[in-house]
């Protein structure tokens, strides 16, 4: 670590030569403000964020109020889209399905991640090899990992009935069965990013903490529970609070996998039917903006328990 | 109570180490069979010839062959692999760049509400993707970015973007300001303290958020879908493709198709991610400073 500091600035003293040509730059570069700077900095991502994700949920936002026959206006319609899905069976089956696949794959993601993590903090030999394979299902993309894992499950050519012994197993075919395969491939796709999202919480607690308490005498249980997980609390809310949002707004893995089928239908499923196959936009964005909410109202719950100061340290206080 | 049981704990006599060795070798080989097994079971079955082979669940009958690949060269693979790989490259390079910067404003410059800013980011980023489609579609239908990679990036920037931005502020906030601090003693104006002292400190922190960027944008599906939908030649990328496949033979189940172009998607991903994984992971010069 002393080698880091030194390195550094061994660095800034030979970049002085081209720090001094820089000088040279426009003026309005050198004596910008440091307030200028921040909305300057800001800028390129409002502007980005504000075309492709705030114009649309504003116009989610108007589209729902309005109502629709066969894609024409017929004009406003107050909260009757609201009402009509809230009122739908179809919507409380859908949530209940995401719901649950939230709530599993999210847990299970969670400590599969978990335990990744601390594989890959270790230092042992041949460390890259496992790093590199636990980081190979995330690389795969959705629709594949979807893909491969209906296939696998299927009852042709059923090879995981036939590393079971279980016959014609309708893994895909019944209900709570295929939600449990789309879990399975969910948590087997995804538990890397969330053992990515830990790591680098991981790799910031000091080696000296676990060193003194060596000396102490813990144990490698203690050390995990009394210094990893505590000091592991941001990086596990923000690795819970993506994993989350993302799991509620599921699509890729069950419409590849069950198109939906046996009571595997997620709530952005239901969206897209409405908005593309069912040719009403304003019961459509009504289900988007009450997903919307729906999610808005866990990540507020999240970001309130990651709270500021640990993201900005005591600065913010 | 807690440190009552910690103490007990803390007498309890630790396992030798060659228990310790075996247990992590086990440990270890789970986890090597989880990962890989559904690996192996695509590169087998990608190798297999026709639909007795393809439909028998064991993995070693044969026959084998290179049918299912020279099929997937046929239907324009590699036009959809350089479409994907133009598209995510230029989703991680602006996405990093314009997100560093965000970031950067939102955890150090003198900025009202920065906790207010950093929520709305998150916020934006909770809208269902689903729902932005058809707004969208209109949108780039009117500026002409249907069917171009622009149209794909573009929107790809702008739903990574918040995990960048979240991602980096909390790094840029763990970097001690004394360096930045002492930058400016030095005369640095704000710009430089950003460009010569910060951004070099958060080098693995940039590489952690562009990869992610990138295999994100890499898989997605959903807005490709729409967006480019046909014509490998022009900007259709690979999940689109794999989800369109057709099998060898007109008719055939497209297993064998879908899961040779799989292999050949992952493997250059493999490769990337034994080359990297160091840059991902290795020890974070923010932690290092900290120490």
């Amino acid at each position: 670590m002393p080698n880091d500091t030194s390195t550094m600035h061994g660095g800034s003293a030979r970049r002085s030569p081209e720090a001094n040509s820089r000088l040279r730059a426009p003026a309005r570069w050198r004596g910008i403000s440091e307030t200028a700077l921040a909305r300057l900095f800001l800028a390129p991502s409002i502007t980005v964020m504000v075309l492709v994700v705030v114009f649309p949920i504003l116009y989610a936002l108007v589209t729902s109020l309005n109502a629709y026959t066969r894609r024409q206006r017929e004009g406003f319609a107050g909260l009757d889209n609201y009402v009509e899905v809230l009122s739908s069976g179809v919507f409380w089956q859908a949530l209940s399905f995401t719901a649950v696949f939230t709530v599993t794959s999210v847990g299970l993601e969670f400590i599969i991640g978990l335990g990744f993590a601390l594989i890959m903090n270790r230092a042992l030999r041949g460390r890259g090899i496992v790093r590199a394979t636990i980081l190979i299902p995330w690389i795969i993309p959705t629709v594949m990992a979807g893909q491969m894992w209906a296939f696998m499950f299927n009852i042709t050519p059923g090879s995981i009935n036939g590393l079971l012994g279980l016959g014609d197993f309708n893994w895909l075919g019944q209900s709570g069965w295929a939600a449990g395969t789309v879990i399975i491939a969910d948590v087997w796709k995804t538990a890397p990013f969330a053992a990515l999202l830990l790591l680098a919480g991981l790799q910031t607690i000091p080696s000296e903490m676990y060193e003194s308490a060596k000396v102490d005498g813990a144990t490698s249980i203690q050390r995990f529970w009394y210094i990893t997980l505590p000091l592991l609390r941001p990086a596990i809310l923000v690795a819970l609070l993506f994993r989350t949002v993302d799991a509620l707004r599921v699509y890729d893995l069950p419409e590849v996998m069950t198109g939906g089928a046996f009571g595997t239908e997620s709530l952005s499923m239901l969206v897209q039917q409405y908005i593309v196959e069912t040719p009403d936009p304003g019961v459509g964005s009504a289900l988007s903006t009450l997903t919307f909410m729906l999610v808005l109202a866990i990540g507020v719950i999240f970001v309130r328990a990651i709270g500021s100061h640990l993201v900005f340290g005591e600065r913010s206080r | 109570m807690t440190t009552q049981t910690a103490h007990a704990r803390t007498a309890r006599q630790r396992p030798p180490r060659r228990i310790m060795d075996a247990r992590w070798s086990v440990l270890l080989g789970i986890v090597f069979v989880w990962c890989l097994a559904p690996f192996f079971w695509l590169v087998m079955t990608s190798f297999k010839r026709g639909d007795r082979a393809l439909n028998d669940p064991d993995l070693f009958q044969g026959p084998f062959g290179l049918d299912n690949y020279i099929a997937v060269l046929g239907q324009g693979f590699l036009l959809n692999m350089r479409n994907s790989l133009v598209v995510a490259t230029m989703t991680t390079v602006v996405c990093t760049i314009i997100g560093a910067l965000a970031a950067y404003a939102i955890a150090r410059l003198p900025l009202k509400r920065r906790v207010l800013w950093l929520s709305g980011v998150l916020a934006a980023s909770l809208f269902p993707p689903v729902s932005l489609v058809p707004p969208l579609y209109e949108v780039w239908r009117s500026i002409g970015l249907l069917n171009t990679w622009e149209g794909l990036y573009v929107s790809y920037v702008s739903f990574s973007l918040p995990l960048t931005i979240f991602i980096l502020t909390t790094f840029f906030a763990a970097i001690p300001s004394e360096l930045e601090e002492a930058a400016k003693i030095d005369g640095a104006t704000p710009l430089q303290a950003f460009r010569k002292v910060i951004l070099p400190l958060a080098g693995p922190g940039l590489f952690s958020a562009a990869i992610i960027t990138f295999v994100t944008s890499w898989n997605e599906f959903l807005l490709a879908s729409t967006f480019a939908p046909r014509n490998a030649e022009v900007a259709q990328t690979v999940p689109v493709a794999i989800a369109a496949f057709t099998g060898a033979v007109e008719f055939q189940r497209p297993i064998g198709t879908i899961t040779a172009a799989s292999v050949m998607v992952t493997i250059p991903m493999v490769i990337l991610a034994l080359v990297l994984q160091r840059r991902i992971v290795s020890g974070l010069t923010a932690g290092a400073v900290k120490g």
